[in-house]
């Protein structure tokens, strides 16, 4: 079990902008999350949902140091990707409800959400299945030679898979422009990462691929950040991937909020993690540091409130996938 | 549509891939080729001769062994809009990368709403009679046809070997181009231009009036040796190779059934749950009161490819097993 | 496991047998060699036995004509069904003109529900039968199992259709039909014991003469009609298997060839003598002499060496003299007649001639004869003289030119010097196919006979 830690100092300075932007994408994730999955609860929509909630600082972190065109590939978990990633409330509910409307129009569902206009290179239902895409993602970089990078998100579990080992091997080997980014929740669906592997510290791994390795609080959305604009800038150099471990906490189960309702883990490791909740820390720093009010952060959630009551209404307005059309897109024609 | 017999201009199978290869790597800078031993070897059966020489080390790129991150990497490329070829040398090693295959390559235009395009070519190598032994010696194409989102094919001649490589490259899907091990060496005409052939449109090799043969890959030299001796006997074969099973040309089979009233399907892959019973139930369903004989079928028996010679050889179908198949379909008191 | 009743190959040139009569019902439980059936070729009839155990159940009906090795039913075991298969029999094929039966409505039925109901034709058979308007019933299949396919059916569509007549329709083979109009003989009124013509039935037609009315009204066996009015029928002997056989190839030996007959008088009293020396040393051997009949038919063989225009058989229109003699001997049994044949009879000695005589017969009285060696006479000789007959007018056996006659050994006389002595004489009678022999060199074949018999030493070389 990870140790709660204090913020670190940050190497760049966090700025009014910085503070809110991060504030933002976080709350933006927390309530899509928290909503989406009262709604899967309620049976008013389908499917089943894995939820990020506890872990926002990890995506809002590692996007807020990327660009557009830089790619990002996500896992199982993928909302809050997604979302920090810039992904819109209306098409990720209208997805989410199997809607003509959603990113996917409704052929993929949460496991699948995709924003290529953001770089989103899409969720993934394989435990390490992105992990190799997102090779391709930078090698595209680097043979285009476009200064763009590509970013995997993926968890402790995943890098017991074969494919991890291939592409982390693979990327240092030819330097390819692709960050890492571990997202270590202390759990590979039920089983707690002591059951799971020898290591505490993933990022140790890096060292045999031949590439460097990184542990970051993964509370700390600005510590996360510094992380990620270090392993950009090395990419960029042409120094090939970084592994970066990012020690972080889901606050619900593996799907849903109270998912299978099996009790695997402590309540009282869940409630240590929440005393060090990431939104919270970010509003600590921002209004101990004078960096925003409170009333600035009140009206993030208030605005995303409104946001994600429109999107639902939205999604629910939408049409619903016409079955005489379930062979199109099969195939590019 | 025949292969056309103008000039006399004659390749080997494997120097007409190549020959494609070069010239569809001349003409489109977004292709690139990566795979075990393709560089600097120029590829274990030498499909890719030349290749590093002419397009340098940016575009022809030796990997570690590592099949997913090798699919992977061709997926996340694809993705972002370049033409990857990524060579599987042995068709037994799809196993190894099926996950990127099935999962991810052939889905992602699908799950992701139609956004995504993955113009992606796998190229290997499958057949046996080489006492290679089990895990070298397969024929997988009814795995990989049964895969919505993917398209599958097998030249059967040099002609063939050029064109469908040109034309998988050119194609916008993830495409499986599946050369035969024992055929490199064969020759035939191959025009000097660059061409493709078109995907899902059978090849008659052979007219004839008493029975279809419908066969793939090797057997189809197979099969025309066999119709020799059977024009002997009076008895006229008329000979289709579908060229791509996945697109399947139905059509023009049901065509010939429907003249000649009797069907032998050939293919080296094994016979239960081999591509002939795809292509057999397909058959009944259109020709049904066209039949004069239930479809017939000759394949390799229910067992894996055995390595000594005597049993290898009675495991493959070859020319005297077609024509003494032909006959007893003929057979009549 | 049900066991096939197949239709067994008598001989080697065996091509077709016809089931003159189940001797036993579907149901029956058999027993081995329990008599299953009377099969009836050109040559003769056979009883067909069953070769296991089981309970009956019929493939074909009385008359249905095959080839060898065709089912004609099934011995079942308790509760078995009959295998699926065999629906209509099939003859095989003779010629370019296919030989193929077509099987009556109703009895195709029985032979199909008795064997599981159950029709195969493929589905392109059915839609070209559809396209050429052909009715599957009288379709023969040829596919594996009995399957019609389209060949079947369009083979069908190119033969003529069968004779419809105001009566209830007979069926009847394209090849008895052709042998009835080669005759001039109305299909229709063909007697048949089952509604269904065969080739024997139609041999039998010719055989009892001329029918040749075409006129309606034959609901009952023709005879019967003809018969006028104050006469009754005291007993029908119906003219099938062997009887049917006789009828027919006598008369078409008649009808075909330009017969004559010599008589011609020998002297026995040498052969007699020669008998009685030997009659001696035989029985101390414990061998039965050579028969009168033996040393006749040896001098026949000899003189044919002499004269083998007389060993011949015509083709067309050629006259093939044969190298080799085989002596056909006029065997009486039962019923009729029956000609088994001695191979190379000239090259056997008297001794193993008159054994082999002996057994021959014997075989064909117990019904041991096989078709084989019933077939391939190059010439006959036949004999009445137990009967008291002289000379008589033997028929040629299709396919040779000369028949010798045998009548009774008498007592004559005749002058030697101014004395009157005894002699014992009998009549050859030789007839012959005068479009291959005169009667010039037939009367020189008698000679030699003649002096063979006066010299027997000769003959028991």
């Amino acid at each position: 079990m990870a140790t709660p830690t204090e913020a670190l100092d940050e190497v760049t300075p966090a700025t009014r902008e910085l503070v809110l932007d991060l504030h933002r994408r976080m709350v933006r994730i927390r309530r899509f999350e928290e909503r989406a999955g009262k709604l899967v609860e309620s049976g008013d929509m389908p499917g089943f949902l894995h939820l990020y909630v506890g872990q926002e600082a990890v995506a809002a972190g590692v996007c807020s140091a990327l660009t557009d065109a830089d790619q990002i590939t996500s896992t199982h978990r993928g909302h809050g990707h997604a979302i920090a990633k810039g992904a819109e409330f209306r098409p990720m509910f209208a997805e989410l409800y199997g809607k003509t409307t959603g990113y996917c129009k409704g052929r993929g569902g949460s496991m699948h959400i995709v924003d290529m206009n953001r770089g989103m290179l899409g969720a993934n239902a394989i435990v390490g299945g992105g992990i190799p895409i997102a090779l391709g993602a930078g090698f595209a970089s680097q043979y285009r030679n476009d200064g763009t990078v590509a970013v995997t998100f993926f968890g402790d579990g995943a890098t017991n898979i074969g494919a991890f080992h291939e592409s982390a091997n693979f990327a240092a080997v030819w330097d390819l422009p692709v960050i890492f980014v571990c997202e270590n929740n202390g759990y590979a669906e039920f089983t707690s990462q002591a059951n799971h592997m020898r290591l505490t510290d993933i990022a140790e791994r890096a060292a045999s691929y031949g590439m460097p390795g990184v542990i970051v609080d993964g509370m700390d959305a600005l510590a996360v950040r510094e992380a990620t604009i270090e392993a950009v800038d090395r990419a960029k150099r042409g120094e090939g991937p970084t592994f970066i471990e990012a020690k972080t906490y889901r606050y619900f189960d593996h799907q849903g909020i109270k998912g299978m309702r099996i009790p695997y883990r402590d309540p009282a490791e869940v409630e240590a993690w929440r005393t060090r909740d990431a939104i919270a820390l970010i509003e600590a720093i921002g209004t101990e540091r004078g960096l925003a009010t409170a009333e600035e952060f009140a009206a993030i959630w208030a605005q995303t409130e409104a946001e994600i009551e429109d999107g639902i209404e939205f999604a629910r307005n939408s049409p619903d996938p016409d079955p005489a059309d379930i062979l199109d897109d099969v195939y590019t024609v | 549509m025949t292969t056309p017999e103008t000039t006399t201009r004659e390749l080997t199978y494997v120097k007409a891939f190549n020959e494609g290869m070069h010239q569809v790597m001349a003409e489109d800078p977004d292709v690139f080729l990566i795979g075990e031993d393709v560089a600097g070897y120029g590829g274990v059966f030498h499909m890719f001769d030349g290749l590093l020489t002419e397009f340098g080390d940016r575009r022809v790129k030796d990997t570690p062994i590592a099949e997913q991150a090798i699919i992977g990497l061709g997926v996340g490329a694809a993705a972002r809009g370049l033409r990857p070829v990524c060579d599987l040398m042995f068709m037994d090693f799809v196993g190894v990368a099926m996950d990127q295959i099935f999962n991810q390559a052939a889905k992602m235009k699908y799950m992701f709403g139609g956004n995504v395009s993955v113009p992606l070519t796998i190229t290997t190598a499958g057949g046996a009679g080489m006492s290679a032994a089990a895990q070298h010696s397969q024929s997988l194409e009814a795995w990989l046809a049964h895969v919505p989102g993917l398209k599958v094919a097998m030249p059967a001649s040099a002609y063939d070997a050029k064109g469908l490589i040109v034309g998988a490259i050119r194609d916008d899907n993830p495409t499986i181009v599946v050369l035969n091990k024992r055929m490199l060496g064969v020759k035939g005409h191959v025009p000097e231009e660059l061409y493709a052939i078109p995907f899902g449109v059978a090849n008659v090799v052979r007219e004839g009036t008493d029975v279809t043969i419908v066969a793939i890959g090797r057997m189809v030299p197979e099969a025309s040796k066999a119709a020799k001796k059977l024009e002997d006997s009076g008895i006229s074969v008329e000979i289709i190779d579908p060229r791509t099973v996945q697109p399947l040309d139905t059509a023009t089979i049901v065509d010939s059934v429907k003249k000649t009233n009797r069907v032998l399907i050939v293919h080296e892959a094994v016979e239960f749950g081999g591509i002939g019973a795809e292509i057999s139930s397909q058959i009944q369903e259109a020709a049904f009161d066209y039949l004069d004989a239930p479809v017939a079928r000759l394949a390799a028996p229910f067992a894996p490819v055995p390595y000594a010679p005597i049993l290898e050889n009675a495991y493959v179908p070859d020319a005297p097993r077609i024509e003494a198949a032909v006959r007893r379909l003929l057979e009549r008191r | 496991m049900a066991i096939e009743i197949l239709l067994p190959k008598l001989g080697l040139t065996m091509d077709e047998g016809t089931v003159d009569e189940w001797l036993v019902a579907d149901g029956t439980v058999i027993t081995m060699g329990m008599p299953l059936l009377r099969l009836a070729t050109d040559k003769i009839d056979v009883d067909v036995e069953a070769e296991g155990e089981g309970i009956l159940q019929r493939a074909v009906p009385d008359g249905a004509t095959l080839a060898p090795g065709s089912v004609l039913g099934w011995l079942l075991a308790a509760g078995e069904a009959a295998p699926e298969g065999a629906v209509a029999p099939v003859a095989a094929p003779a010629a370019a003109d296919a030989v193929v039966i077509t099987t009556k409505q109703g009895t195709a039925d029985v032979a199909v529900e008795s064997a599981g109901g159950r029709a195969f034709i493929s589905p392109n058979a059915r839609r070209v039968a559809t396209e050429l308007g052909i009715d599957l019933s009288n379709v023969v299949g040829s596919g594996p199992g009995g399957r019609i396919v389209s060949e079947d059916v369009e083979e069908a569509a190119s033969r003529p259709a069968p004779a419809v007549s105001s009566e209830p329709t007979k069926a009847v083979s394209p090849l008895a039909r052709r042998d009835a109009q080669r005759a001039g003989i109305d299909v229709a009124a063909i007697p048949t014991a089952t509604g269904y013509a065969s080739r024997a039935d139609v041999r039998n037609a010719i055989a009892s003469g001329p029918t040749q009315s075409a006129s309606a009204a034959v609901a009952t066996s023709a005879a019967v009609a003809q018969l006028p009015a104050y006469q009754e029928t005291a007993s029908i002997i119906p003219m099938k298997g062997m009887r049917g056989t006789i009828a027919a190839r006598m008369q078409q030996s008649l009808t075909e060839m330009a017969q004559l007959t010599h008589g011609f008088e020998v002297s026995m009293d040498a052969v007699v003598a020669l008998r009685t020396e030997m009659k001696d040393q035989y029985s101390a051997l414990g061998v039965p002499v050579p028969s009168l009949n033996d040393f006749i038919v040896r001098a026949a063989a000899l003189a044919l060496r002499q004269h083998p225009i007389l060993n011949a058989t015509i083709v067309d229109r050629e006259i093939h003299l044969l190298g080799r003699i085989h002596m056909g001997l006029a065997v009486s049994v039962p019923g009729g007649l029956m000609v088994p044949v001695i191979r190379d009879a000239d090259r056997l000695s008297l001794p193993a001639l008159a054994a082999t005589t002996r057994d021959l017969a014997d075989r064909c009285r117990n019904g041991s004869i096989g078709l084989d060696e019933l077939e391939g006479g190059t010439f006959a000789v036949t004999s009445l003289g137990t009967y008291g007959v002289d000379m008589f007018t033997p028929v040629v056996n299709p396919g040779n030119v000369g028949i010798l006659g045998v009548g009774r050994l008498r007592d004559s006389g005749k002058w030697e010097g101014d004395a009157w002595v005894r002699t014992q004489v009998l009549t050859l009678s030789l007839t012959f196919d005068h479009r291959a022999v005169d009667g010039a060199p037939a009367a020189e074949y008698l000679q030699t006979m003649a002096e063979l018999l006066a010299r027997p030493l000769v003959l028991v070389s």
